[in-house]
């Protein structure tokens, strides 16, 4: 149980950065956004 | 440039085509090595048969029998408890290999915490494979993380109370030597011990031996550590080591430090429970680039360097400390701790034929006998 909730909030993280992501104004931010992407969507898949 | 919604959506593809790029280089920790069954292997089982909690999950991981058909004592190794570790893989994978006992019996749990073995530690820059040439061409070995995959066994808490009332750091909650005897309703990484304990038990394993490796700077090295009841074989077999050549010392397990082998192990079983460390630099914090050159050959400047500072607990020398020459130890402890036990308990002697010796592996190579 415990596990699927901390699934579920690192998907809620993971759209509240891709809403980051596009609400930036800056090209070096959205980067970081991007970047910071990375790990949460493997994560979510339970890649890594 | 100015930011856009189209470079946004750029970004966003640039960051999906990486995480589709990077996907099977993720995968390849989860194909497993090759083990080949030995002429001494008479069954495989899984672990789960001694705990069904593990079947269908990540913990479950194959025991090899070796059984010789012939009254005596049942020893069980294990390799792979700390994947990062390798020689006691391939101490373990040897002895399914090549072993093929007299007398009694021989269980060989190779991969102790499968989960680790499919993936690495973060800013460790570990290489995800490892080489040895065999007569019959290059075999590959997974060199692992110290600890259960986060994908199985998530999130870990802040501290990790072990059942003894210990508290440790959160991330030793996926140390599988941190978590013995184990529990039935814990997580994954305590099932998995739990699963190991009950299999000691149910095989009423006279001798459990736990096969490690720790960073040349660390001060239990080139040594076992013994239970209370196992100190007896322990000694013995250390003065018959050095008498071979073989430096190596003898640490008594402690009994405030919860959930490890050899202190659980005999606590929760009748077992004589010992754990054996190797010096491995490759898991060292001096050592330079991680290469899996390095976790073959054991050869490091920084190593080198540390040595002729006195910093170092075991000798660095020229060639460093290869792979085979930390397999040889571990073998060499192996059989000198068997025979030992037989000397002492000749009704639950114990024999071993077809495993190479001391000498032998140093001067061939480990790959000559895989």
């Amino acid at each position: 149980m415990m596990t699927l909730i901390y699934r579920l909030l690192v998907v809620l993280v993971t759209l509240l950065v891709v809403l980051e992501l596009f609400s930036q104004k800056d090209l070096k931010s959205q980067a970081t956004a991007a970047l910071v992407l990375i790990p949460f969507v493997l994560r979510a898949l339970m890649i890594a | 440039m100015k930011a856009t919604v189209w470079t946004a959506a750029v970004m966003l593809g640039i960051s999906i085509a990486v995480v589709i790029a990077v996907v099977p280089q993720f995968g390849v920790m989860h194909q497993e090595e090759a083990i080949k069954k030995g002429a001494g292997v008479t069954a495989v089982k899984p672990l789960s048969d001694y705990f069904p909690g593990l079947k269908g999950t990540a913990g479950d991981t194959e025991v090899y029998w070796l059984d010789s058909g012939q009254a005596g004592g049942t020893v069980v190794i294990l390799g792979g408890t700390h994947p990062n570790e390798p020689s006691g893989l391939i101490t373990a994978v040897m002895l399914i290999e090549n072993a093929r006992p007299a007398k009694g019996r021989l269980i060989v749990i190779p991969r102790a915490n499968a989960s680790g073995f499919t993936h690495t530690d973060y800013s460790e820059g570990s290489p995800q494979r490892f080489s040895l040439p065999t007569p019959a061409g290059e075999r590959w070995f997974r060199f692992g993380s110290r600890a259960t995959n986060p994908i199985h066994q998530w999130p870990d808490p802040d501290i990790y109370v072990h059942p003894s009332g210990q508290r440790l750091s959160g991330s030793e909650t996926r140390n599988l030597n941190r978590a013995y005897p184990g529990r039935p309703d814990g997580n994954l990484t305590e099932q998995d011990a739990y699963g190991i304990v009950q299999l000691i038990r149910a095989e009423k394993a006279d001798i459990a031996i736990d096969l490690h490796e720790a960073s040349p700077e660390y001060p239990v090295i080139n040594a076992m550590v013994a239970h209370d009841r196992a100190m007896e074989i322990a000694a013995t077999a250390v003065i018959e080591l050095q008498l071979d050549g073989i430096e190596i010392g003898l640490e008594p397990s402690p009994k405030s430090l919860r959930g490890l082998s050899h202190r659980e192990w005999g606590d929760a079983t009748e077992t004589l429970a010992i754990l054996v460390e190797s010096a491995n630099p490759a898991q060292g914090r001096l050592r330079g680039a991680t290469s899996a050159e390095l976790v073959v050959s054991g050869e490091d400047q920084m190593y080198a360097r540390a040595a002729k500072l006195g910093r170092l607990f075991v000798p660095f020398e020229g060639k460093g400390i290869p792979l085979s020459v930390r397999v040889a130890r571990h073998m060499a402890t192996i059989k000198e701790l068997i025979r030992t036990f037989s000397e002492i308990t000749p009704d639950r002697a114990i024999e071993l034929n077809g495993v190479p010796s001391y000498a032998d592996m140093v001067k061939q190579g480990i790959g000559s006998f895989l």
